[in-house]
């Protein structure tokens, strides 16, 4: 990525407007939508039961399962905060006015990405204060798996915003998209798996399914990360769990967030999930 | 300058503009009239890059439609039949969005913005949220944003549309300023009366062809090349009739059913006053005479055929 491709995605791509929107919808009491402003409301008792809880654990609590915790949180949480970032431009027909304007199918795209991006760094950075209480009370911390299970949810979550801004990009209707994206999550999540154990059993293609689901690799790395040299396991040793997701959870991000960049080709009333034609 | 040769969009079997074709220069506010679904939106939308015609093509200013989207959205303003606004932005934000968007430099935004807000009288506005606004505002702040880049074109559809008496007035000599500023404007409505009180050149279509496309008075002179004049009597409207019709400069008379006399005369004003000092001469009770004038709603009704609703 050259200077000027750079300062048009990022530094100078007006959509970053997305970021004050962002902002005033899901991080402020003060936004237009009263229910947004109830859910920022119980988000906020649910984080100070959160550091409660941490403080009360005097150390009994691993920190990864903090970040389990927080990934789960997130799996809900990213869908609902970027599913109408196309369809609902669409939905309040802005979209239009896009189009007509002189700006790239890229920087409408990477905008809305770094715009719910940044009220998801939020979120993120609010999590790592228990989380990092919690690290530092735990007597067994490694920091290095810590770290490790920070970035795969980190990457996870990123992976979610851009299948959803994808699924957005694809649907008339932003409950459309959200639906979509929560089945996907659904068949990833917990269908496969289950149906890979019950039907398949200790099959590679068990290991595989298991390889790549966010909630078992954390998992493996709370209960085989610990400090010390002793009976360690972790990521710093086994390089299978951890880079290998954190990799294909970048690939697959990149992917999806350029397919929707590629799939912004059609005006508002010509919505098709298969575009024949490519107007606009 | 703008010239659209043949334009033509096809939706399936469907043919939504079929060969529309007209020119026009900068300062002129063109009135696309048609009824609903006649093709004006679907005209506007490939003239604002969003559809991608069948066939035929426009450019303005030599960049044209088709090869030079990008240059042509840097040199209009488009401004659809909605209202199209972010509901969680403040005014002057909405408008730096755009103003971004459309490569204003960022040193020069807070006055582009301070200029339009003035134009379009919404400066007491700058800081409140766009959902706050009334309907006319709003409306005026589609506008402010599409003059944010200077644009040599505006395309409004359906401009006045929801919008109460006050509002339409204000958006009409806020568009006759548009008009002087030298930008083409173009401003489609199936709400003849609003259109003919400032555009200087109108086209009607109606089921995708362009019927007729000129000045007003010029549209209206090639519909009705003779004059009509009504004569209102208190009695004798049929021996009246039969007088006129022997005239030679009276074409037809009709007695409408009120009683008028309506009758096509191809004379001039002294031989218009000579029919009427000699209805009075003759005897006849002549309590009302008057030319009248066809307006562009009569055009448009003679010309079409109103099966699209």
């Amino acid at each position: 990525m050259n200077k000027l491709m750079w300062q048009e995605l990022v530094t100078k791509n007006p959509m970053l407007i997305e970021i004050a929107r962002f902002r005033r919808r899901f991080l402020s009491f003060s936004g237009s939508n009263a229910l947004n402003g109830v859910v920022l409301g119980l988000a906020v008792v649910c984080y100070i039961g959160i550091v409660m809880l941490v403080f009360s654990a005097r150390g009994s609590l691993p920190p990864i399962m903090l970040v389990i915790a927080q990934t789960f949180v997130f799996v809900f949480a990213t869908p609902s905060i970027l599913y109408g970032a196309i369809a609902g431009e669409r939905e309040k027909r802005t979209w239009d006015l896009l189009l007509a304007a002189p700006i790239t199918q890229d920087q409408i795209v990477v905008g809305k990405f770094i715009g719910a991006m940044a009220a998801i760094g939020v979120g993120f950075g609010l999590f790592l204060f228990p989380i990092l209480v919690s690290a530092f009370e735990y007597q067994t911390t490694n920091w290095h798996d810590l770290m490790l299970a920070e970035i795969v949810s980190a990457t996870f979550v990123t992976s979610i915003a851009t299948v959803t801004l994808f699924f957005s990009a694809r649907t008339k209707r932003g409950f459309m998209a959200l639906g979509t994206v929560l089945a996907t999550l659904a068949i990833f999540l917990l269908i496969v798996p289950l149906l890979a154990v019950a039907v398949l059993q200790d099959s590679i293609l068990v290991s595989l399914t298991n390889f790549f689901h966010p909630f078992f690799v954390l998992t493996h790395l709370a209960t085989t990360s610990v400090s010390g040299s002793g009976e360690y396991i972790g990521g710093m040793h086994d390089f299978s769990w951890g880079w290998p997701q954190i990799f294909a959870y970048v690939i697959s991000s990149a992917i999806f967030l350029v397919w929707t960049a590629r799939t912004l080709h059609f005006a508002e009333n010509d919505v098709k999930f298969l575009p024949a034609n490519k107007d606009a | 300058m703008l010239e659209v040769k043949n334009l033509r969009k096809e939706y399936g079997p469907l043919v939504a503009v079929e060969g529309v074709s007209f020119n026009l220069q900068p300062g002129d506010i063109f009135g696309f009239i048609g009824s609903n679904g006649a093709g004006k939106t679907t005209t506007i939308r490939m003239l604002s890059t969003l559809l991608e015609p069948t066939s035929g093509t426009a450019s303005l200013n030599n960049a044209d439609i088709r090869k030079d989207p990008m240059d042509v959205r840097r040199m209009i303003g488009y401004m659809p039949d909605f209202f199209g606004l972010y509901d969680d932005v403040k005014v002057w934000e909405y408008l730096d969005f755009f103003a971004a968007i459309y490569q204003v430099p960022t040193k020069q935004r807070a006055d582009v913005i301070d200029n339009v807000l003035e134009l379009t009288d919404l400066t007491v506005k700058k800081q409140s949220f766009v959902q706050s606004l009334s309907r006319g505002m709003q409306q005026r702040l589609c506008l402010a944003r599409c003059l944010v880049h200077d644009p040599a074109m505006l395309l409004l559809d359906e401009p006045a549309s929801g919008l109460d008496p006050r509002a339409r007035a204000e958006l009409k000599e806020l568009i006759a300023e548009l008009g002087r500023m030298g930008k083409i404007v173009i401003v489609s409505s199936h709400i003849l009366p609003e259109l003919a009180d400032f555009c200087n050149t109108v086209g009607i279509i109606e089921k995708g062809q362009l019927l007729a496309f000129g000045p007003v008075n010029k549209i209206v002179e090639g519909m009705q090349p003779n004059r009509v004049l009504s004569a209102k009597l208190i009695s004798n409207h049929a021996e009246a009739a039969r007088v006129l019709t022997d005239l030679p400069n009276v074409l037809s008379v009709e007695v409408a059913g009120d009683g008028e006399l309506r009758m096509d005369f191809n004379g001039d004003h002294e031989q218009q006053s000579e029919l009427l000092t000699l209805l009075v001469n003759r005897g006849f009770k002549v309590i009302g005479f008057r030319e009248e004038h066809a307006d562009l709603e009569d055009v448009f009704l003679k010309l079409t055929t109103g099966a699209v609703q």
